[in-house]
């Protein structure tokens, strides 16, 4: 399928269409929509405790306050609702079902043991202070390390150890090369449990409608998955829900899950009639929005005096916390890091072992990159010790390594196969940008200058993008599909309404889409408009995560377009006395090949096909002019760019200023050049906090610490650099478009290149820096420790 | 969070120890208290209002008292709860001696906060607690002193 001779608007920076009334603050984003007069506000009581038996509820004092219209426990409304289960046929899980209000026990500060309905949010708030609830503290499980030995607390009694999954995994001839190997290195990566944090947070508004059905508001990326687990966990229908996803400030994966608190509005707007509204806080979105990357890496590699890696083997431990999150359970950042960790290098011997562990803190979920921010990191990571090791400089250790063009199509140890990729050219391309070289040569041993280490840091990465359904049932997820869809129409008047099965908190879609479209339909791009979000128009798919939509939605949006541009060519050349293939379609005109004049507009075309003029349509050609079609795309398709990072450390604080960051990426085709360096900028910046200053505290009795902006740390402008981005394009040919994903790149590389620059900036003085994040007191521990070794030398 | 301090008293050691023990100094000399009452000899019941940053809250709770050597003193252990709020648990050991004409007063604490206090106070509950503390201390010895001052 080719794209229509015309348009070239694929690859062009052209404006996002979104901005203009986002910029002007007419976004409409949930706290924005219209409130109906019988409006019930909604509030959830937590639990201060992280592991508790509730022994009682007193909700007396807040039902008799003024203005409090009801309260429920968990018990209440547990014959509304099944606990929500997230079923994943995968070897070594257990599900660990919640209850959306916790009834029995709770397992995490945070969880919602109980609701009050009020006519005003302030007065919700009021009822939720003078609600009693008695607990009789237990024990609680928060390290993984400290969670999977024998005697500790249990998160679930019938999962021992607190093991919710296992993974392994060994190739044929592992232990024999492995053996080979004439050194060995062994390191511990640890990366801190961090969160998405959305500038705006989670909220619903729900309303009911008909006799028996709701239109469901809710700041979400995946309204096809929340009306599916809506639909089960209430047992009704899918056609008494429509969601729709109005404006949403940031997802990052944080909103894609069915969370509890959606459960409850919906299930208490069916049973009351009444419309209901949750907007949570800062600080419940802190507490209760899925976390990630809490890891633990064991990583050993086995090499030759070259630097040439002979073999592999990991031990991973991520942890699960309390529940295993709707749709995606607990697996993917155990199965994510200890598959994707091969990155472009040549790795034929590989063995790892993974777990998934219960604790009792709030549940872990899919957060912009999963796993790969910190299995590159670990990888990145020991690519620089080998190379410390032997004295080779660390690029070119990658480039011993590096999988080059002649190796292409690729097939991972574990099976993955890269069918396209510039591995060792972005690498090249981003030293010769930041000057690696001269940098190298100018950088004392000590790495010392001015009173500041500097240092130079280096990831290589792939990026697992739009992954189709195989991939999704190889991985087990019986919720997701992973196929996705369009349905595009041209209308009597000419112009053209393409539904996506996605939905945006920021990607751009209404302006990459349309641009897919322009080119592959041959329309003019100022009549195209696309509809996504909701599920009363959008068809069905598996929504947007994972840096999917341009893979899925792409195909999907081609197919369609292509089947209606076939139309209109069948149609054109039956008008024109032409043959279809002689018949080019073109910026909303159909003309003969080399006669332009000889021309039918889309309008006079969609006038014939829908019997609006005395034009009949060539014979055996059905009304109307529209194509709805589903795509599945390959298993994986892998996007890749090389990060380097200069940094200077200050030797008397600790603290990292980032230098310079160059970016070398290559996500295949590139739609919208300026979109895709947006979501590198976006992606870089929070690998940069992740890397310097995120980081969830929990203290030994699952107490979250750090409940606030003020405390836990997010990137400003200030901590930025400016990002030099350049692209590759080495379009995917496994899949339509020649499209890769790009959504969770940014983050990938930038994360190991700032750890990799500052331990190359303090490896002059003996330093091994092996944990995000790299706060100034712990740089600061290591510079002093390394100081106070050195005088003892 | 952990709390280790001492504190000279311009009183004798009998005197300090008759105040640690009494309902009315304590009562007077805990920053918020608004009640206490003694629940049975070793254990009172004490509401008590505190603010940490941004969280305010009434704190019901009990102070259990075990290890008690006349004179030198005891362990002192507590709990309370501020609802909505989270709670406050901990323990402190008090130790006195002699200290010239006057009275060491030595102390350990240990105390763990949850809930709201945690999630949004934990950066502020140090400076909290010590000037909470300072503040009992201030209060402690001016009665304890006055009371001194009587007796002599």
């Amino acid at each position: 399928m080719q794209a229509n001779e015309t348009g070239g608007y694929i690859g062009k920076r052209l404006l996002r269409r979104e901005d203009e009334a986002l910029l002007r603050g007419r976004g409409s984003y949930v706290d924005d929509l219209a409130e109906p007069q019988n409006l019930l506000h909604l509030a959830f009581v937590m639990s201060p405790h992280a592991h508790a038996l509730i022994k009682s509820i007193d909700t007396s004092a807040a039902r008799s306050l003024p203005g409090v219209f009801a309260v429920y426990t968990g018990e209440d409304l547990a014959p509304l609702m099944k606990p929500i289960h997230t079923e994943i046929l995968f070897p070594g899980y257990q599900a660990a079902d919640r209850n959306a209000l916790a009834y029995g026990k709770v397992r995490f500060v945070g969880e919602q043991v109980a609701v009050v309905l009020a006519e005003d949010r302030y007065i919700a708030q009021d009822a939720i202070d003078l609600i009693e609830v008695e607990y009789e503290v237990l024990p609680a499980a928060v390290d993984m390390e400290e969670a999977r030995k024998p005697g500790a607390p249990l998160v679930h009694d019938h999962i021992e150890r607190n093991i919710i999954f296992e993974g392994k995994f060994e190739t044929p001839e592992f232990e024999r090369e492995f053996a080979a190997g004439e050194h060995r290195i062994r390191e511990r990566f640890r990366t801190g449990r961090v969160a998405g944090v959305p500038m705006e947070p989670r909220g619903c508004l729900a309303l009911p409608e008909h006799s028996d059905a709701i239109v469901f508001h809710t700041s979400t990326q995946i309204q096809h998955l929340v009306r599916e687990g809506l639909a089960h966990h209430l047992g009704r229908s899918e056609a008494s829900i429509r969601v729709v996803v109005p404006d949403v400030g940031g997802g990052f994966g944080t909103k894609a899950q069915l969370y509890p608190e959606e459960v409850v509005a919906a299930a208490l707007c069916f049973k009351l009639r009444r419309p209901i509204k949750w907007v949570q806080d800062r600080r419940e979105e802190l507490l209760t929005n899925i976390h990630a990357r809490d890891h633990l890496y064991d990583l050993e590699v086995s090499f030759s005096s070259d630097g040439v890696i002979r073999g592999m083997q990991l031990e991973l431990l991520t942890n699960a916390g309390a529940y295993s999150t709707y749709p995606f359970g607990c697996t993917l950042e155990t199965t994510g890091g200890s598959r994707m960790i091969l990155g472009p290098y040549r790795i034929r011997n590989y063995m790892y072992r993974s777990f998934s562990i219960a604790t009792h803190t709030n549940p872990a979920g899919v957060y912009r990159g999963v796993a790969q921010p910190s299995c590159m990191m670990a990888m990145e990571g020991m690519l620089d010790r080998i190379g410390r090791y032997l004295g080779i400089d660390p690029a070119e250790v990658r480039r011993r390594n590096v999988v080059q063009a002649s190796d292409m199509p690729w097939t991972t140890a574990v099976g993955v196969r890269f069918d396209t990729g510039s591995y060792q050219q972005c690498l090249d391309k981003a030293l010769e940008a930041i000057g690696y070289d001269e940098f190298r040569r100018a950088q004392p041993r000590d790495r010392l200058v001015d009173g500041k280490y500097r240092g130079v840091g280096i990831c290589n990465m792939t990026e697992f993008t739009g992954m189709g359904a195989p991939a999704w049932r190889s991985r087990g997820l019986k919720r997701m599909s992973g196929i996705d869809s369009a349905a595009l129409r041209v209308e009597a008047t000419g112009k053209v309404t393409v539904s996506i099965s996605h939905a945006a908190a920021g990607q751009g879609h209404l302006t990459t889409f349309a641009q897919i479209v322009a080119d592959y339909l041959g329309a003019n791009i100022e009549d195209v408009r696309i509809i996504e979000g909701d599920t009363a128009v959008s068809p069905y798919g598996t929504n947007t995560f994972a840096s999917r939509s341009a893979v899925t939605g792409g195909g999907a949006v081609i197919r369609a377009s292509t089947k209606v541009a076939d139309k209109i060519r069948r149609i054109a050349a039956h008008v024109l006395e032409a043959s279809p293939q002689d018949i080019v379609v073109r910026d909303g005109y159909a003309h003969v090949a080399g006669v332009t004049d000889l021309r039918l507009s889309f309008r006079e075309v969609a006038e014939i096909a829908y019997a609006m003029c005395d034009v009949s349509l060539p014979e055996g050609e059905d009304f109307g002019l529209e194509a709805s079609e589903y795509y599945d795309p390959p298993v994986v398709t892998v996007a890749n760019a090389a990060h380097v990072v200069a940094v200077t450390v200050d030797a008397r604080d600790g603290r990292v200023t980032i230098d310079r960051h160059v970016v070398v990426h290559d996500c295949g085709r590139v739609i919208n050049p300026m979109i895709v360096d947006g979501q590198i900028h976006g992606g870089a910046a929070q690998g940069i906090g992740e890397a310097l200053m995120e980081e969830m505290v929990y203290d030994e009795n699952g107490q979250l610490l750090n409940a606030s902006l003020l405390d836990y740390l997010l990137p400003t402008a200030m901590d930025i650099p400016n990002f030099e981005i350049s692209h590759i394009e080495t379009p995917t040919i496994d899949g339509l478009g020649g499209f890769k994903g790009v959504g969770e790149g940014g983050l990938i590389g930038a994360l190991p290149a700032v750890v990799n620059a500052v331990a190359d900036a303090l490896s002059g003085i003996g330093v091994n820096v092996n944990r995000v994040p790299m706060r100034p007191a712990y740089l600061r521990s290591l510079i002093r420790s390394a100081a106070a070794e050195g005088g003892a030398r | 969070m952990q709390l280790n301090n001492e504190h000279h008293l311009e009183a004798s050691r009998a005197k300090v120890w008759e105040a640690l023990n009494d309902l009315e100094t304590l009562k007077a000399s805990i920053p918020g208290c608004e009640q206490m009452e003694r629940i049975d000899e070793r254990t009172l019941r004490a509401v008590v209002k505190s603010r940490v940053g941004p969280v305010s809250a009434r704190f019901t709770g009990t102070v259990a008292f075990s290890d008690i050597e006349p004179m030198c003193g005891y362990t002192i252990t507590f709990k309370g709860e501020g609802g909505m709020a989270g709670f406050a648990s901990g323990n402190a050991r008090v130790d006195l001696s002699d200290d010239g004409d006057g009275t060491l007063l030595r102390y350990e604490s240990k105390a763990q906060v949850g809930g709201k206090l945690a999630q949004i106070g934990s950066r502020l509950i140090d400076s909290v607690a010590s000037k909470t503390a300072s503040e009992f201390f201030q209060r402690f010895a001016a009665v304890v002193s006055q009371d001194q001052a009587k007796a002599d």
